[in-house]
């Protein structure tokens, strides 16, 4: 077999192998690496999308970005999404679901969640259900600036005038992170459950019986045997932070406004692409974005690493 | 160091099942005791509860001069050891012998000093410096182990903490348990469905089944005297041999009855077992431990007491220092429902094949020296003084002392 000739038995075992790679290889291949060439390519052009000519002008779209204010604007805004997104959403979906799984204590030998957990467990997976347009529209509601928004007259109910969430400029993206963890908590919560339930039991017997009460349990026992879950949990949420387009473009005064306030860079290169006809630069922003996730997904699995945890 | 006291203790599930059921049991101070039964019996359920990792449903425990139903586990100072060994796997094993005592906000010096003094003692100094998945199965055992040490408990809780581990390792972990329990002299509750186990590690040892304390006592009297068909059946290994006889007095004296045997019975044996001659002519359950036949040419001239009996061997295992013969006697299988449950899931082995038909399988225990092929006639001889005589309705030992009034 290791003769390197192809002999039958080779040839059925790769095969086998190539007949069920090739599929997914070929879509993969042309829907996504091959746009992404593409879009380097077009990058360096100044095509408009509508006609078959155009001209190729070197790095002119990119240094064209690094004078564009709302680019920076986008940049920093992925930035702060990057820093308060991930780190709510997962510390929030690790309390609850630390309540949900072992919060009660011990119950007839085995750990058990707070009262109900069951039926909480399907209320904080609610929100994911949703399409993130609805989500927008909901919320939209929600969050008017007027009276008449669900927060601000429960807010006027006590006293408080009302609050402009998505119109003040200091304040919209602050909103919008709120919302988007909303939406991120349930599916974490489940994540970080199943990562829980796959600890064994008696460690947590044990650590009760050295002592541990529910706060060292968690920080001390469930946190690190969590380690692993947690990283693809920040990785996944990372890369959600480079996105934001569907609830920025739903929810958003003037899409991404008031005053760019609360713009994204797929929101821009949208606006860009389709707006103002400009191919070649937003080829070039989205080049821009491509190289942000990527290395952010490289520092992320970098910083991370450590020594697997076996059981 | 403390006794643990367990005074009707039940433990009731959800749906009405009784895995514990009005259990009462005194462990004495430095006592190191078994619980031993087939699986489902309720000894871990026990062992849990005294933990404090699972409720009581009824009854009192107490550790010490203390009631401990409703501490938690943390408070009732003891360690526990688990079969899964249940380290944690993201420290390492120097962090896992600390764990409960930086709980415990001891000084570093002194955790130092105890962290040192068990892997001294367990051999596990060249390992602190490693994670658990590192350490091999015996070795994780003993870091487990150790854990439980240097806390320094009032009592140690195991739940099968060798299963896990092969048979030679077993053995020589069996011995090492046996040595530290005389060390520390700290009282065990040790559980396990392993009858071996049971006889050579326990001070006194407690058959449990199905939640009901069968019999309390040094193994040696467990081995003796059973209290009924269960536990002479689960404790001792090849198992004893069971058939229906009639007990029967004439001229000659008293003599049991059965697939066209006849033992005497002696005299004595009626002085140990009051109430024996209340079934003279009734129907018994007999039963007799492999290890009281022995061969009659490599036992000549032995004792007065010892009866021949002329047998064919069917199988033939030869173990080196003996050899347990199998044969066949003329008699149905002895189907109590005690017999039946210390065979089916006393070691979680497979059922024997009815190869036999309607007649009963006896296993003899003989020097090697007999060197007896399968299929062979032989004559065996029995000690007639190691007798067991069992009630057939009750299976009960008949002439027990825990059994006279009952």
């Amino acid at each position: 077999m290791r003769h390197g000739r192809l002999s039958p038995a080779v040839l059925r075992k790769y095969g086998f192998i190539a007949s069920f790679l090739a599929v997914p290889l070929i879509l993969y291949g042309y829907f996504v690496v091959a746009q992404y060439i593409q879009a380097f390519q077009i990058s360096l052009t100044n095509s408009r999308g509508i006609s078959p000519n155009f001209k190729y002008v070197g790095l002119e779209n990119f240094t064209g970005l690094f004078d564009n204010d709302v680019f920076w604007a986008a940049v920093r805004h992925h930035g702060l999404i990057l820093l308060a997104m991930p780190l709510a959403t997962i510390a929030i979906a690790l309390f609850f679901s630390f309540l949900l799984n072992l919060g009660g204590g011990q119950k007839n030998g085995r750990m058990a969640g707070v009262p109900g957990s069951g039926f909480y467990k399907v209320v904080f997976f609610f929100p994911q259900v949703l399409a993130v347009a609805i989500v927008g529209v909901l919320f939209q509601a929600i969050l008017r600036p007027d009276g008449s928004g669900v927060i601000n007259s429960a807010l006027h109910a006590v006293g408080v005038d009302p609050v402009g969430w998505l119109v003040e400029p200091n304040l919209a993206l602050w909103t919008i992170i709120g919302v988007m963890v909303w939406q991120a908590v349930g599916f974490y919560v489940v994540l970080f459950s199943a990562g829980m339930s796959s600890i064994p039991k008696d460690v947590f017997e044990a650590a009760a019986l050295d002592g541990a009460g529910r706060f060292t349990l968690f920080f001390r026992i469930t946190l690190p045997l969590l380690w692993d879950t947690l990283q693809v949990g920040w990785v996944y949420l990372g890369i959600a932070a480079f996105d934001g387009f569907a609830l920025v473009q739903v929810l958003s005064v003037d899409r991404g406004g008031p005053d760019n306030a609360t713009t994204v860079l797929p929101l821009e290169i949208w606006r860009t692409a389709f707006t103002y006809s400009k191919y070649g630069v937003a080829s070039a922003w989205g080049v821009a974005l491509f190289f942000m996730t990527l290395t952010f997904a490289v520092l992320t699995l970098r910083v991370t690493r450590r020594e697997r945890i076996e059981f | 160091m403390a006794s643990i006291v367990l005074s009707n203790v039940d433990k009731i599930y959800a749906g009405g099942v009784k895995a514990v059921n009005g259990l009462n049991l005194e462990i004495k101070d430095g006592e190191f005791m078994v619980l031993v039964g087939p699986s489902g019996c309720g000894k871990s359920t026990a062992l849990r509860m005294i933990a404090g990792l699972e409720d009581i449903s009824g009854g009192e425990i107490s550790i010490g001069d203390r009631v401990v139903n409703h501490l938690p586990p943390k408070d009732r100072d003891i360690a526990m050891v688990f079969q899964n060994y249940a380290l944690y796997p993201h420290m390492t094993v120097e962090e896992n012998l600390a764990f409960g005592l930086k709980l415990r906000k001891m000084p570093k010096s002194e955790i130092q000093k105890r962290v040192q003094e068990a892997a001294r003692m367990l051999g596990l100094e060249q390992y602190l410096k490693r994670k658990p998945a590192a350490l091999s199965g015996g070795q994780r055992q003993r870091v487990a182990m150790g854990r439980a040490i240097v806390r320094e408990p009032q009592a140690f809780l195991m739940d099968e903490p060798l299963s896990n581990l092969d048979a030679k390792l077993r053995v020589s972990m069996r011995a090492s348990l046996n040595q530290l329990h005389e060390r520390l002299g700290v009282t065990t509750v040790y559980v396990t469905h392993d009858q071996v186990e049971a006889m050579t590690l326990g001070d006194r040892v407690c058959v449990l089944r199905d939640g009901l304390l069968q019999q309390v006592d040094t193994p040696q009297n467990l081995f003796d005297s059973p209290v009924n068909l269960f536990v002479a059946g689960f404790m001792g290994s090849p198992s004893m041999n069971f058939a229906y006889a009639e007990l029967t007095r004439d001229a000659g004296g008293a003599a049991v009855v059965f697939a066209g045997y006849k033992l005497p019975v002696p005299d004595s044996t009626f002085a140990e077992k009051p109430g024996l001659d209340r079934y003279i002519g009734k129907k018994i359950i007999l039963g007799i431990r492999p290890s009281d036949f022995e061969d009659s040419v490599a036992a000549n001239g032995n004792a007065a007491g010892w009866v021949r009996i002329p047998v064919r061997a069917n199988v033939t295992e030869e173990l080196g220092s003996e050899i347990n013969v199998l044969f066949t006697i003329d008699a149905p299988p002895v189907e109590h429902k005690d017999t039946v449950a210390a065979q089916n899931d006393g070691d979680e082995e497979e059922t024997t094949l009815p190869l036999t038909g309607d007649k009963s399988l006896w296993t003899a225990r003989v020097n090697a020296r007999s060197h007896v092929r399968p299929g062979q006639n032989i004559e065996l001889v029995v000690d007639t003084h190691n007798l067991h005589f069992f009630d057939v309705d009750s299976g009960l030992s008949i002439g027990h002392e825990a059994n006279i009034g009952r």
